[in-house]
């Protein structure tokens, strides 16, 4: 009796949803202007198997997740490399902070026109701006994160008589590596977003931005609703991935 | 003004600052940098690079290394911002999407606080909403511009809506945990002086949760603006990012960079006017 009190009251977080769902429906099926707009559940269901059987979906998201891991690990390694640079040499500071700096200000979608006219619209442009997003977010974490170690551990080093590369390895690296991770995780989800968003807009090849452009040119709104879904899930499964190597990683931090 | 520092007279007559070991950053095995209190000659040292940036630009359009398709001349880039300038192309694109950020991040910042408000404080909210709160708050506001695009037309509406979304999470994020991370104690000394609940709001939750409020508004203006260039590059017939989207359906290259460093300018104006909100604010924050 008391159990089935606490599951009633548990599912109190499902009411509002259920009743967007249910004005949904009831809405999707009150005459033909508003089914244009309010596609039927069952027909994004429907839509969702029709693409999974006939293979697009899986095209459009291989690629669109291809495209991230490489615009993703470009980006990453090169912000770790400047990040790097920044905090160890003074000379690199003065000279990459400022057009770091300036540049980031830009909204980083609104290069795409630039990157489009100097790299065309092809996998070269949506690769390169996946990597700056990844860029900006590494640069700053890795920097702020060499430059936030404690000075203390940094003389136990010296104390064992550890060499530059050991105590880059041993000290640094791990007291660094909360701040990497930091950075890791504005990085992947922001990568994602601009992966799909740079297929809005070079609407070229595969990808699920393309496919929505396409089916916004279609009007199937059970198509793009598939993909937002989709978008959604797999953003927040990579937060979460990130999130679980960081603890995994970093045991001592629970 | 920072105790260990100071200003220290040079045999050239030139005051440089010094600053004492370890002070800069005392928990740091790094040379100390100060952060703000820099001498004059360091100041001048951020100018290297970009003036090396402008010669090299200079150079290889000089020497023609580029076509003009890749590379314009910097000269070009002014002259250009002069043309869509004094034709009131850019002033009224400008104004237009200056409008639509303005009103979007109004709408939605003040929807996002009253949200956020009513999800710290009220149980019952608590209860109904979060579930559908943190769900709804995954879904990227990119990814929603086909879908807004088939419900609401490619028209105002379309960009209101999307600076709408973009603004009112992040904001009602930071108001729910800037309520929520009110000490306890802030709030038993409001009831023990038995405040009434408007004074409560105006003394104790209000400066508490300003500071965070900032910091989401901040984000959200910087998001906002992002999207807002997005989707006027994607649908629209006015706005900076349709000037830059016809700019590079004409491939004029030297309007597209006129757009990129004026929107870059714009979103770094939008930082720094909210950075010194919050010292104007918060002035402890910040002493």
């Amino acid at each position: 009796m008391h159990s089935a009190v606490r599951v009633l009251k548990s599912l109190r977080g499902a009411v509002i949803p259920v009743l967007l769902l249910g004005w949904w429906e009831y809405n999707a099926h009150r005459d033909a202007l508003h089914a244009y707009a309010f596609v039927p559940l069952e027909q994004v269901g429907a839509a969702f198997y029709e693409l999974l059987v006939s293979g697009d979906l899986w095209l459009d998201l291989k690629g669109s997740l291809l495209r991230t891991s490489l615009g993703l690990a470009t980006g990453v390694a090169l912000g770790i490399g400047t990040g790097l640079l920044m905090a160890f040499s003074r000379l690199a500071l003065t000279l990459i902070n400022p057009l770091y700096q300036s540049v980031r200000q830009v909204p980083l979608l609104g290069l795409t026109p630039l990157i489009g006219l100097w790299l065309g619209n092809g996998e070269p442009a949506k690769v390169f701006i996946i990597a700056l997003a990844a860029f900006y977010p590494m640069v700053l974490s890795t920097y702020e994160g060499l430059r936030n170690v404690d000075v203390r551990y940094r003389e136990v080093g010296q104390v064992y008589g550890l060499s530059g590369i050991q105590s880059f390895r041993r000290v640094l690296l791990p007291a660094a590596l909360p701040a990497l991770f930091a950075g890791l995780q504005q990085a992947v989800p922001f990568a994602w977003i601009v992966a799909v968003a740079g297929e809005l807009l070079f609407n070229v090849g595969a990808g699920l931005g393309n496919l929505m452009m396409v089916a916004e040119t279609g009007a199937h709104m059970d198509v793009i609703m598939v993909c937002v879904a989709g978008i959604t899930v797999l953003g927040t499964a990579m937060s979460q991935l990130v999130s679980s190597v960081s603890k995994h990683l970093q045991p001592w931090r629970q | 003004m920072n105790a260990t520092t100071i200003d220290v007279d040079t045999s050239r007559g030139r005051t440089t600052r010094l600053t004492a070991p370890g002070t800069g950053s005392p928990h740091s095995f790094l040379p100390a940098r100060p952060r703000i209190e820099r001498s004059r000659l360091e100041g001048l040292a951020w100018l290297v690079s970009p003036l090396l940036l402008l010669a090299a630009w200079t150079c290889a359009t000089r020497a023609h290394w580029f076509s003009e398709q890749i590379l314009v001349p910097p000269q070009a880039v002014l002259d250009a911002f002069h043309e869509v300038w004094d034709s009131g192309e850019l002033p009224g694109d400008l104004k237009i999407s200056l409008y639509r950020l303005l009103l979007g991040f109004s709408l939605g910042g003040a929807a996002g606080a009253a949200l956020g408000a009513l999800l710290a404080t009220s149980r019952q909210a608590q209860i109904y909403l979060r579930p559908a709160f943190h769900v709804l708050r995954q879904v990227p506001t990119l990814s929603l511009i086909p879908m807004f695009i088939l419900l609401f037309g490619i028209g105002e509406t379309l960009k209101i809506v999307i600076i709408v979304k973009s603004t009112i999470f992040p904001v009602a994020v930071a108001t729910l945990e800037g309520v929520a991370n009110i000490p306890r104690d802030y709030r038993e000394v409001g009831r023990a002086y038995r405040l009434g609940l408007w004074t409560q709001f105006r003394r104790i939750l209000f400066p508490a949760t300003v500071p965070a409020l900032l910091t989401g508004a901040r984000i959200a203006l910087g998001r906002s603006w992002m999207v807002l260039v997005a989707v006027e590059l994607l649908a629209a017939d006015t706005g900076i990012g349709q000037m830059m989207e016809i700019g590079r359906q004409m491939l004029r290259l030297d309007i597209v960079m006129v757009g990129v460093i004026v929107t870059g300018s714009l979103g770094f104006a939008f930082d720094l006017g909210l950075r010194w909100l919050e010292r104007a604010l918060l002035p402890w924050k910040h002493s």
